[in-house]
């Protein structure tokens, strides 16, 4: 029976609690008696026989939609979207959801007469997806059938002829989206929800958007007026693509909504790497050789070796539910079941929150976390992980933990190496750079060209990554990296500190000596949820 | 008098080649260079005239004669053995010609005029003195400037001699730093004018040395409005770039990037960028190595001009790109006269005094030695970017040699 | 009368001497003790005149004994081999491809794997592609009169490939009633329910053993198909030639509720057909014709038999894909 998450308040017979360090982890001992930890709930077991599961699902839609049976007729036109790259994180064991579900959307579309069929990556500004990831997402029979043919595609935010122009809301937000997609007759999207952000209108409106659309809702009045992000009620970024859902809809876009959600069971509850997700406490003898063990071994490895051992981990996280039919009747049940797994009561604020990052964002899956990845990661994704109230408070300190490498890919991150260079040296404030600076990278001809022929996120892509820390930069007085790479620390604006008692000291100067601290044991994933 | 002399001796010019390959600036430890005292030179005719030097500049052709890296370009328009130093302010004890008594900045280049060659070449009839045609010929020995003629003296003494048309007066309220710093920025002044920049192009100044950041005050003062694009290493350097008129500084071993956006043109290479497909319309390398010319060749778009105001040497350099995308490369030394963009023509000294008064740069002169210690002087000069230094000096106020009869 | 040369005593000797006699009742006096032992534990004297001869039971053929080749010293055996011998072999002649095994990712227990037959070189080729867990604890249905034909290929059919004998001319009770109990204790079992290998490249009818297996141990039926093994080890060829070959599993099967065993089979039957056109086309154009009852027969069609073999044709996907992975 797996157990719900909970809070723990750190006393003197606590061990040192395992954070992690990007392609590692560190064990730090946090001071007594005003320090507690949010674990995560255990694994939710997942469904036993999937395949029968999203069979049923399709047969017995939810919300004011037919059984997907009754939609599929020979000779239309259908397309079929699905989530890209930046999910689940980790990548998953064969056979990935998306293969799952597409299969057995094909088999029903198969036996309709259905052949005018097209599958596109919903990846919006993302990076393209190379043949291994999508042979990954959606298996070798269904690559193998329709990538050859040209039927199997990347989405083209660029692409002029490839996106169609829907209407606008009545906030004067352009909707466009992808042509081939707007035009079906009917739009299936495979979604998985692996946090409580993903889902619903946003997968359409904004998976297969074009930057005309995006600029609207990415952007940080709406960051800064979304707390969080997470939280779709109280969510401006949410209620954006609930508008151009609308526009969507009544503009005839017919969208049937697969929606999956996933336990969290990242590293497993077997093998070397279950230590990570077990409670301190609870380590046997064997679990803590193993830790240390691996703690030796990859402290002395070089970053590359440790990359390519973490980038290749593929999670046992299994699918624990599935519903199909209307968006937006789909989604409610979606996000009550991704609750289920991540929501933790945590009673208050504190005056620190602590976080350990891990070496995998949506934005670096096959790649290096470069530092403003870093900070998206801990400013936006881990700090918006609450439902009610930031666990720091107000002018509080968050303390963050990665080697924050001067690093980029090349292939993936051009414009990121750009954005570090030229606009973090002028400015950390997102709404000046957005005045001055995001246009001249969201049409430069060169990222252009790469993000719609190499590899590439779009150029306007790193400004997206520091938008989604505006809410933390208002809210929150300071913010220290623990043992990253000092001058990257300092070109984000942070400050930089090599052990964690050190940066509890500098945080001192803001919150006083005796503050209290919350740390986040994330991942697994967990969502805090504040009174 | 006491001088610095560099003397024709073939095992040491050997010495400091090597020691120069190894570190920077020691070739003066086991080079040709050696403190002397011997008798100050004799005037070869009418016009000339005894100063005595009070600040003179190392520059970085000096340092490059020093550590063995010139070429052999130089021979037959230098004599042994001469005594460097180019960039003086002098006392000058008598007036002579239209020149008043008191404080002067020296003119190094040796034209016609200086030779007593009459009638004089057409370079110097036009006033650019720096393509005098004459330099091996006349009264005096080959020397294509003071400080490198056995004739004349130069700067590294306490006396040297010079001919009138050489000197120009220093403004009284001057301080000495200001007025060393009058000769160096004439070169700079040049090499900027003469890339002939048109309003509104982008310019990369490759280098921020002396030379690199006189270059980015006198594009800002002298050019047409231009966006100057300066690369810098040292966090002091970046502040006089900025300073001075930069609009961006960028780190150098990455430059085709920032360049790349700054220009918005397009790139060749996935990721890593090989070089660009259109560029920056002027490079102006202040450094003059086989790698800052590859570096321009990425970085200038096609039929853009690479202007070469760094001394280059013997250098290994693929001109295909120079070919392929009709690019110009051009030199540019020393001074003369200035058609400035307005069509009015100048003395480069004269703007030269004008860009030293506007922009303080009497504030370049970091560090100055006496000549007793001039292995740490020549050590300093040439790391001086690394040591938050620019420009490097001997003071010779102070020596004993110079205030005797 | 005269007298005779040599005495009776003397001649007896003689006779004895002379080497045609010596071996009659030699074996008294040849050799050391040892071997003298060693000879008479391996003679087998004659049977008495008069006496009748008792016939033993026959301990080979469909009778033989299999247990022992289920224990943990003949498994582990079994498995050294086949990593260490027998898949590097079949790398390098059949050079297989391996897909589908993602459909097999559900399955909790024991399978029975269900190939069409084209040659010997089947059974090797799917004991190294099957994936683990059911690898190592697999039983092979084989046929008697030929795998356990006799005293040295019975014990080594059992050990090396696990079989068990199957009676190809009468249906055996003693086969099934084994495979139930070894399948019921967690063993996945092979088996091609053609029963022969084909002759021409097309498959012969499914018979319904497998069917019945499935529906009364509740284990799956996985249908493999397998393309190429006709070329590796044709019928009457004893020597293997190099040839690629296609493994592809499909997804698994249980009977239906109140599904008799023929129809189950014919289903299997259809399943691999439908293996067999996502093969040679793409798993989208299979599924296509599978609605439209379009799939092309595995039996081939009805023509003779140069037509037959010509019709088999030329695969597109036979082509290897030599360009490295990005």
């Amino acid at each position: 029976m797996p157990r719900p998450g909970f809070v723990l308040d750190v006393d003197r017979s606590t061990p040192p609690i395992l954070f992690h360090h990007g392609e590692g982890f560190r064990f730090e001992k946090l001071p007594p008696g005003r320090s507690r930890v949010i674990y995560p709930a255990e694994p939710i077991d997942p469904i036993k026989n999937p395949d029968g599961a999203i069979r049923d699902a399709l047969e017995n839609p939810i919300g004011d939609s037919e059984p997907l049976r009754a939609l599929l007729k020979p000779g239309m036109k259908l397309t079929i979207a699905f989530d890209d790259i930046s999910l689940p994180l980790p990548p998953m064991k064969s056979p990935d959801i998306r293969q799952r579900v597409i299969e057995a959307v094909l088999e029903l579309a198969a036996a309709a007469g259905v052949d005018d069929v097209m599958l596109i990556a919903a990846l919006a500004l993302h990076r393209r997806m190379t043949e291994n990831e999508l042979r990954h997402a959606v298996g070798d029979r269904v690559y193998d059938a329709f990538a050859p043919h040209g039927l199997l595609v990347n989405h083209d935010a660029e692409d002029p002829d490839n996106l169609l122009y829907i209407g606008s809301t009545d906030q004067g937000e352009e909707v466009e989206i992808n042509k081939r997609a707007a035009e079906s007759d009917l739009l299936i999207y495979v979604n998985i929800n692996l946090v409580s952000m993903d889902g619903g209108w946003k997968s359409t409106a904004t998976g297969l958007s074009s930057y005309r659309s995006l600029r609207h809702h990415h952007n940080p009045k709406t960051m800064r007026h979304s707390k969080s992000f997470m939280d779709q009620h109280r969510s401006e970024l949410h209620s954006s693509n609930w508008r151009m859902g609308k526009v969507l809809r009544d503009s005839g876009v017919k969208v049937f909504q697969i929606e999956t959600t996933m336990n969290n069971n990242v590293f497993g509850t077997e093998g070397p790497m279950s230590v990570l997700q077990k409670r301190e406490w609870e380590w046997t003898l064997k679990d803590r050789i193993t830790a240390m063990g691996m703690k030796a071994a990859l402290d002395r490895m070089p970053a590359r070796s440790k990359r390519s051992i973490f980038q290749n981990w593929q999670a046992p996280h299994a699918m624990t539910s599935v519903q199909a039919g209307e968006v937006e009747a789909v989604h409610k049940i979606t996000t009550e079941n991704v609750y289920k797994q991540h929501l933790v009561s945590v009673e208050g604020q504190t005056d620190i929150l602590t976080m350990g990052l891990p070496y995998i964002s949506p934005y670096n899956v096959n790649s290096i976390m470069n530092p403003i990845l870093v900070a998206c990661l801990g400013l936006g994704y881990f700090f918006n992980l609450y439902r009610g109230k930031p666990p720091v408070r107000e002018g509080g300190v968050v303390i963050m933990s990665h080697p924050t490498p001067w690093e980029f890919h090349p292939v993936h991150h051009p414009s990121y190496i750009d954005f570090f260079d030229q606009v973090l040296t002028v400015t950390h404030d997102p709404v000046r750079m957005e005045a001055e600076f995001e246009k001249s990278f969201a049409e430069d001809e060169w990222y252009r060209h790469l993000y719609r022929t190499s590899y590439a996120y779009h150029g306007v892509h790193p400004f997206y990554m520091w938008y989604w820390c505006s809410h933390a930069l208002q809210h929150v007085g300071q913010v220290i990296i623990v043992g990253g790479d000092v001058r990257a620390v300092h070109r984000l604006g942070f400050k930089a500190a090599s052990t964690l008692q050190d940066a509890l000291e500098m945080a001192s100067d803001v919150v006083g000596r005796d503050a209290t601290i919350t740390h986040l044991h994330n991942p697994p994933v967990l969502m805090a949820d504040v009174s | 008098m006491k001088a610095l002399r560099f003397e024709r001796n073939i095992p040491r010019f050997a010495a400091a080649a090597i020691a120069g390959r190894l570190s920077s600036g020691s070739g003066a430890k086991v080079g040709p260079l050696k403190l002397r005292s011997i008798d100050a030179p004799t005037l070869p005719g009418p016009g000339w005239t005894e100063i005595l030097p009070r600040l003179t500049g190392i520059c970085g052709s000096d340092l490059a004669t020093i550590d063995g890296h010139s070429s052999r370009y130089f021979e037959p328009i230098v004599s042994f053995p001469f005594v460097p130093g180019h960039e003086i302010v002098a006392d000058l004890l008598a007036p002579i010609d239209n020149v008043p008594a008191g404080r002067v900045v020296v003119e190094p280049v040796l034209g016609c005029v200086t030779r007593g060659i009459n009638p004089v070449c057409a370079a110097c009839q036009r006033g650019d003195l720096g393509n005098c045609e004459r330099i091996t010929f006349g009264n005096i020995e080959p020397g294509l400037q003071s400080g490198f003629c056995c004739d004349t003296g130069g700067g590294w003494s306490t006396s040297m001699i010079a001919h009138s048309s050489q000197l120009h007066s220093v403004p009284e309220h001057w301080s000495d730093e200001a007025a060393v710093m009058v000769e160096p920025t004439a070169c700079a002044v040049h090499g900027a004018l003469s890339a002939n920049v048109a309003e509104g192009e982008v310019v990369v100044v490759l280098g921020a040395g002396a030379l690199g950041l006189l270059t980015i005050a006198a594009l800002r003062r002298f050019a047409p409005p231009c966006t100057i694009v300066a690369v810098a290493k040292h966090p002091h350097q970046t502040q006089l770039a900025t300073k001075f008129g930069a609009d961006h500084v960028i780190d150098p071993g990455h430059i085709a990037r920032p360049i790349r956006r700054i220009t918005g043109s397009l790139a060749i290479g996935d990721g890593e960028i090989i070089r660009l497909t259109g560029g920056a319309d002027h490079v102006i390398d202040c450094v003059g190595n086989a790698d800052s010319i590859s570096e321009a060749l990425t970085v200038v778009r096609p039929k853009g001009r690479i202007t070469l105001v760094g001394m280059p040497g013997h250098v290994h350099v693929d001109l295909t790109g120079l070919w392929q995308r009709e690019i110009q490369l051009a030199g540019a030394y020393a001074y003369g006269t200035e058609t400035l963009p307005d069509g009015s023509r100048r003395r480069t000294f004269d703007l030269a005094f004008e860009l030293v008064e506007a922009d303080d740069l009497g504030q370049l002169v970091s560090a100055t030695y006496p000549l007793d210690r001039y292995e740490d002087a020549i050590s300093h000069a040439a790391t001086a970017g690394g040591r938050g230094a620019v420009r490097i000096a001997f003071d010779l106020r102070n020596e004993k040699e110079r205030n005797r009869a | 009368m005269s007298p005779m040369p040599i005495t009776r005593k003397q001649a007896i000797d003689l006779t004895k001497r002379l080497p045609i006699n010596k071996s009659v009742k030699g074996f008294s006096r040849a050799g050391s003790r040892a071997t003298r032992m060693v000879r008479a534990i391996l003679t087998t004297p004659p049977v008495p005149n008069g006496v009748e001869k008792v016939s033993k039971e026959k301990n080979i053929g469909a009778n033989y004994d299999t247990d022992w080749a289920r224990s943990y010293p003949a498994r582990f055996a079994r498995v050294v081999v086949l990593n260490a011998l027998m898949k590097p072999i079949v790398d390098l002649i059949a050079t297989p491809t391996i897909v589908g095994t993602d459909r097999l990712a559900d399955i909790d227990g024991p399978v029975i794997f269900a190939a069409n037959h084209h040659s010997h070189a089947d059974t090797p080729l799917m004991m190294t592609a099957i994936p683990e867990p059911w690898r190592n604890r697999l039983f092979i249905g084989a046929a008697a009169d030929y795998w356990f034909a006799n005293r040295i290929t019975s014990p080594l059919s059992a050990l090396l490939i696990g079989a068990i004998p199957v009676e190809r001319q009468k249906v055996s009770r003693k086969a099934i009633d084994q495979s139930l109990e070894l399948l019921k204790e967690g063993w996945s079992m092979l088996i091609f329910p053609e029963g022969a290998r084909s002759s021409d490249g097309w498959a012969r009818p499914f018979t319904s053993g497998t069917a019945f297996l499935s529906s009364h141990t509740g284990a799956p039926v996985v249908p493999v198909y397998l393309r190429g093994t006709n070329k590796v080890l044709p019928k009457g060829r004893n020597f293997p030639r190099p040839n690629p070959t296609f493994v592809v599993f499909g997804a698994p099967m249980y009977a239906l509720e109140g599904e008799d065993s023929k129809t189950f089979a014919a289903r299997i039957q259809d399943a691999v057909a439908a293996l067999a056109d996502e093969t040679s086309s793409d798993w989208w154009q299979a599924q296509l014709r599978a609605a439209t009852k379009a799939t092309p027969a595995i039996e081939g069609p009805a023509l003779g038999a140069w037509r037959r073999s010509w019709s088999q044709g030329t695969n597109r996907r036979d082509a290897r894909r030599k360009w490295p992975n990005v």
